[in-house]
């Protein structure tokens, strides 16, 4: 079975991990595959209300796991993909109601069933974050680009290796093209230097995203997103196509191009997404 | 880029520039969680394997963590006092007859260790 565990996580909380894995898992759906999306945040459970499922749920992973019920009673379809599922967390528990070693046979369970099975991880670089990558086959590190998060991060990627997985690949979240033009903000060069990983995406600010959750349904759908387009991208990257790295460059305004002209602007430096 | 750019002098590194390099900083430490009493006493152990050899600054010598090409570094600064040293040695054959013999010792300049 070439089934791939793949695992989102961050250290730093607030970065979008849980929106990663809802559009990823959504985006490899609507690509054909088979796809179960694991919410491993027990007790901060939200997967399920990003994917707009939360008046589903009966079951949930701690169930699972202790035997409660069988894995196909807890998994729950999605509204639109007849090939996404959703593994809930469990809201009332914490995180040590779970163990590695019942992770990692979770997994396993998994496998057989689906083509990709997305975990979605807690922040943190405590048990839950170990339970999480335990039975990953990639790990993806979602970062955005300011010092916080690409610090933790930078843990992350040290604690990554000493599990002894694979180098994680990197979803750059929430970059903003304007602030990364005027020298406001770290662009995708300088981020990759720091970090020295693979960039699996590059997701840009978009207020859609908001709405989107609000609505409970994933950006992916909307066509004209550059998020959802990003995420797109970034699944299809995970399935091993060669798809560009999207630009995430504006064209300059005509006031920064004459501010420029005069001196007075940023220096018109080449800050496009080297790919 | 603008025309009047050399006129204003501006060099002022960007926010985005300044964070790169506070992280690179920050990230070397994190990294290879060096504390300051760790490089001090690397920092003596360095002075204690090159001052049987040289003479060196001691007060000027400096031991830091850096990152360059990917790679995370202890760089040591020390610099050599720029008088003679002298110890014992056997000269081989070829020793330019110029280095005067005084007695059992050999006298080196330290300039001519550095080009070894």
């Amino acid at each position: 079975m070439d089934s791939r565990v793949i695992t989102i996580t961050s250290g730093k909380g607030g970065v979008g991990k849980t929106t990663t894995t809802a559009n990823l898992g959504t985006a490899l759906a609507m690509m054909g595959k088979k796809v179960a999306v694991v919410d491993s945040d027990i007790g901060l459970r939200n997967l399920d209300a990003v994917m707009g499922l939360e008046n589903r749920i009966v079951y949930d992973l701690v169930d699972v796991v202790e035997g409660q019920c069988r894995l196909r009673q807890a998994l729950i379809k999605d509204k639109r993909q007849s090939e996404l599922y959703l593994l809930p967390a469990a809201q009332t528990r914490d995180k040590n109601a779970v163990n590695s070693v019942q992770m990692e046979q979770l997994c396993q369970q998994l496998r057989p069933e689906f083509d990709y099975i997305l975990i979605d991880s807690p922040a943190g670089i405590e048990q839950g974050f170990r339970n999480a990558i335990v039975g990953a086959d990639e790990i993806v590190i979602v970062a955005n680009p300011e010092m916080a998060s690409v610090r933790d991060a930078d843990r992350i990627i040290g604690l990554v290796e000493a599990a002894g997985k694979p180098e994680p690949r990197l979803i750059l979240n929430r970059l903003r093209p304007e602030m990364v033009r005027r020298g406001d903000m770290m662009d995708v060069a300088d981020v990759l230097e720091v970090l020295g990983i693979d960039l699996l995406g590059i997701i840009p600010e978009d207020e859609t995203i908001i709405v989107a959750i609000n609505k409970g349904e994933p950006i992916v759908y909307d066509k004209r997103a550059r998020a959802g387009k990003a995420f797109l991208n970034a699944a299809q990257r995970i399935m091993g196509e060669e798809v560009p790295l999207e630009d995430v460059e504006d064209a300059p305004t005509l006031m920064e191009r004459l501010r420029r002209l005069m001196g007075f602007g940023p220096a018109l430096t080449e800050k496009r997404v080297r790919s | 880029m603008g025309v009047f750019e050399f006129m204003l002098g501006r060099k002022k590194p960007s926010p985005g520039e300044v964070a790169r390099e506070r992280l690179k900083v920050v990230l070397a430490h994190d990294r290879i969680k060096v504390n300051p009493e760790l490089l001090e006493l690397i920092k003596m152990d360095l002075l204690k394997a090159i001052s049987q050899r040289m003479e060196v600054d001691e007060q000027r010598v400096q031991v830091n963590m850096t990152r360059e090409g990917g790679l995370d570094k202890i760089l040591a600064d020390m610099p050599v006092k720029r008088q003679k040293i002298a110890f014992e040695w056997d000269p081989p054959a070829y020793t330019p007859a110029a280095n005067a013999l005084k007695g059992n010792k050999l006298h080196v300049e330290v300039e001519r260790m550095d080009e070894e």
